[in-house]
């Protein structure tokens, strides 16, 4: 039945029209197929995020309705709250520790798989699997087995569980983030074959070894790239939770070694039942990791190489 | 592009189909089961609680053939913490079981129901009226609570008889109980008991041995840094003296017997709760048997009898009745006693524990036993803890991590500690 109708529109209706009605009529199409992802980000996003917005200035304990407190939350965040600053202290440790290793290993791993023959997508799969895995809160308890006493890490070094070490801890957490190093390798992957071989071919001629081709060659090719992995996982880590809740068994324990940003935010808000403090943490965190971020593209200026730039 | 134009339209409109569709789903919650009243009934505790609950519910099913219960069960911290949330969203069970630290927590938000008001298939006649003006609040019934529980020192029999220092007797002073657990540490090569510093209820008995509360009546702290900066320096001499478990054990505890060094089997007695200390049968080679909690120097007791395990009913429950019966069924029905035995504490119904008494086997006789060789020796319980102690004990817990692990001084420790509970009881 449609079928008919468009012919006899577009051969009869004005010149002007069916330029611009085929476009509204996609867009309407456009907005039906969105509708369920716009539906969803309304109601499980935008409308969750006001109403935490909102919370982050009450004190509202999940029983009783919220009570306004203005500003009160945010500064007994800062001025009262020994606790807090101990949890962002951790947190910027584990990001420290954890993305640089990361992206270290990522970044090997996609060299060794470049310069592979054989075998290349399966072992590129293979080292990819930890990060279908590593989200689930499966693996994460195995890790905690694995580190608790008497597991394996214990069997093999005698250390103990590093689970309940303050000390180690959270090097367990990090190792944790650190194996699930696919996404990354991927990508550093991907950019690596894009590379055109005769850079390599040009460098070998000035006679670059190995080394001198990956600083000279590689790094400034690959910036785009690893200021992308750098910038992804800086701001997955700053929101880590998983796998501290997991091998700490909930606590972000032993001694408060593995209490994370977001493990403190779930500890105030589901534990002690202060919804609107730990809105007021949710928010800060939003605007940390903000600020992070535009620190990080502020730095890439200096330190990141487009191609496309060269000819500038 | 003719063709376009349809294919985009039936993909839209199929859309639109599977979203009215899960729409739908999402609506028809209350009526499965095939016209049955369905409740939904949740509690904490170990798998042999939810064994004997599970089947005292198929009998309650059997009695009620219209009535479907779904049950559902974890350990105690997850269970508070999955329950207010819950509770918060509207959506709390029909039938729940609480602790004397949340009642008061729930009433005035709103969340449970008043007991009163079904009295026609809800009987407390027979519940011991001190008991039941526990689950009261502002003068209405609230919960009801299911049992009596009181602390207690559960040991491992056959590693304390080989040791060959002498058994517990009647009762024992906390520095008595010292020496006992140091005796115990050098004959056994493993500690005496668990790290007691970690335990909020511990030191409440602790304090009350020497006439103190936790609380004050108006809901304030009832004792001050130097009383917890000399129960940390007391517990933190055990530890390093290796009478009670290091802090990589202690730091494990997460409510349920598996994780205490008792059930690991790596001390010899552990501070519990008495009703769940009948886990620690299926964890303990030896036997267990239960002693009392230590007393003040002079003699005074610390431990009390707590009214424990009360069960509510949803302020928003579709069936009030229906879940009023099965509260009913829980607390003085017979047959339902003789199942649950003493899985929850020794029954409140009074004619039901006269009853059900002498009838009481294996554990449930030891619990019997140790509660009736405190009768009459306790002091009167204190009143229900403000709505912040719930968030409290794990600051506790928190708090003493960082003794055991030496990171801080009992001092520093209980002073940090004061200040988070001052603001905790503030707000």
């Amino acid at each position: 039945m449609t079928t008919t109708a468009i012919p006899t529109e577009t051969q009869h209706v004005p010149a002007t029209a069916p330029k611009r009605r085929p476009k509204r009529e996609r867009e309407g199409a456009a907005w039906v197929f969105l509708s369920p992802w716009v539906l969803g980000a309304i109601v499980l996003t935008l409308l969750p995020m006001a109403v935490s917005l909102y919370l982050s200035f009450t004190d509202y304990d999940l029983f009783n309705p919220p009570k306004w407190v203005g500003l009160r939350n945010y500064v007994q965040m800062f001025t009262e709250d020994p606790r807090y600053w101990r949890s962002v202290v951790t947190t910027v440790t584990y990001v420290v520790i954890a993305v640089p290793l990361q992206l270290a290993l990522a970044l090997v791993v996609a060299l060794a798989l470049k310069g592979m023959k054989h075998g290349k997508a399966f072992y590129r799969s293979a080292f990819y699997a930890p990060s279908l895995l590593g989200a689930s809160m499966s693996i994460a308890l195995v890790w905690r087995a694995v580190f608790n006493d008497g597991g394996t890490v214990d069997n093999l070094l005698g250390t103990g569980g590093w689970v309940n070490k303050p000390g180690w801890s959270l090097l367990a957490v990090a190792l944790l983030t650190v194996w699930q190093f696919g996404a990354p390798m991927v990508i550093f992957l991907a950019g690596l074959q894009q590379i055109p071989a005769e850079l390599y071919e040009a460098a070998a001629v000035d006679g670059a070894g190995k080394w001198r081709q990956f600083l000279s060659v590689t790094v400034p090719m690959l910036s785009p790239v690893l200021f992308f992995n750098l910038v992804l996982q800086t701001i997955q880590a700053f929101q880590v939770f998983t796998p501290a809740f997991a091998v700490s068994a909930g606590k972000g324990g032993p001694a408060d070694s593995t209490l994370v940003y977001t493990m403190y935010l779930y500890d105030r808000g589901f534990v002690a039942s202060h919804m609107g403090y730990a809105s007021a943490m949710a928010w800060v965190l939003l605007l940390v990791i903000g600020v992070v971020t535009a620190v990080l593209f502020r730095t890439s200026r200096s330190w990141v190489f487009y191609a496309s730039e060269g000819d500038r | 592009m003719p063709g376009h134009r349809t294919k985009g339209f039936c993909a839209s409109a199929a859309a639109l189909a599977l979203c009215a569709v899960l729409a739908g789903c999402g609506g028809s919650g209350e009526s499965a089961g095939g016209g049955k009243v369905v409740l939904r009934y949740t509690w904490w505790g170990n798998p042999d609680r939810a064994e004997r609950t599970e089947q005292a519910v198929a009998l309650f099913e059997k009695q009620h053939p219209d009535v479907d219960v779904t049950t559902s069960f974890s350990g105690y911290d997850a269970y508070k913490q999955k329950l207010a949330t819950q509770a918060a969203g509207g959506d709390a069970p029909d039938v729940m079981q609480l602790d004397y630290r949340q009642i008061d927590q729930y009433a005035s938000g709103g969340v449970l129901l008043d007991l009163a008001k079904q009295k026609a298939v809800l009987r407390t006649s027979e519940i011991d009226q001190g008991l039941l003006a526990t689950g009261r609040v502002d003068d209405v019934q609230y919960a009801i609570p299911q049992g009596r529980g009181t602390e207690t020192v559960a040991y491992d029999v056959g590693t304390w008889k080989k040791s060959g220092v002498p058994l517990p007797g009647k009762s024992w002073t906390w520095s008595q109980w010292a020496d006992t657990m140091r005796a115990l540490a050098k004959k056994t090569g493993k500690p005496g008991a668990t790290d007691p510093g970690q335990s909020e209820d511990a030191f409440e008995v602790w304090l009350r041995g020497q006439g103190k509360a936790l609380y004050t009546e108006d809901g304030g702290l009832g004792f001050t840094a130097d009383d917890l900066t000399r129960w940390w320096t007391f517990t933190d001499k055990l530890r390093r003296e290796g009478a009670v478990s290091p802090a990589e054990q202690t730091t494990q505890l997460d409510g349920s017997v598996e994780n205490t060094p008792l059930g690991r089997g790596t001390s010899v007695t552990d501070a519990n709760w008495d009703a769940p200390a009948s886990g620690f049968l299926a964890l303990v080679k030896g036997g267990v048997a239960l002693a009392p909690m230590p007393s003040g120097e002079d003699g005074t007791p610390g431990q009390y009898f707590k009214p424990s395990m009360f069960v509510g009913v949803s302020a928003n429950t579709a069936h009030p009745k229906e879940a009023a019966q099965l509260v009913d069924f829980l607390v003085n029905d017979r047959q339902a006693a003789k199942i649950l035995g003493a899985s929850r504490g020794i029954p409140v119904n009074e004619t039901v524990r006269d009853e059900i008494g002498p009838q009481l086997k294996d554990f449930d006789k030891t619990i019997a036993d140790f509660q009736a060789s405190l009768e009459g020796k306790l002091k009167d319980p204190p009143q229900a803890p403000p709505a912040g102690d719930n968030a409290l004990q794990s600051t506790f817990q928190r708090d003493y991590d960082q003794v055991s692990y030496a990171r801080m001084s009992p001092r520093e420790a209980a002073e940090n500690y004061i200040t988070e509970a001052k603001a905790e009881l503030r707000s």
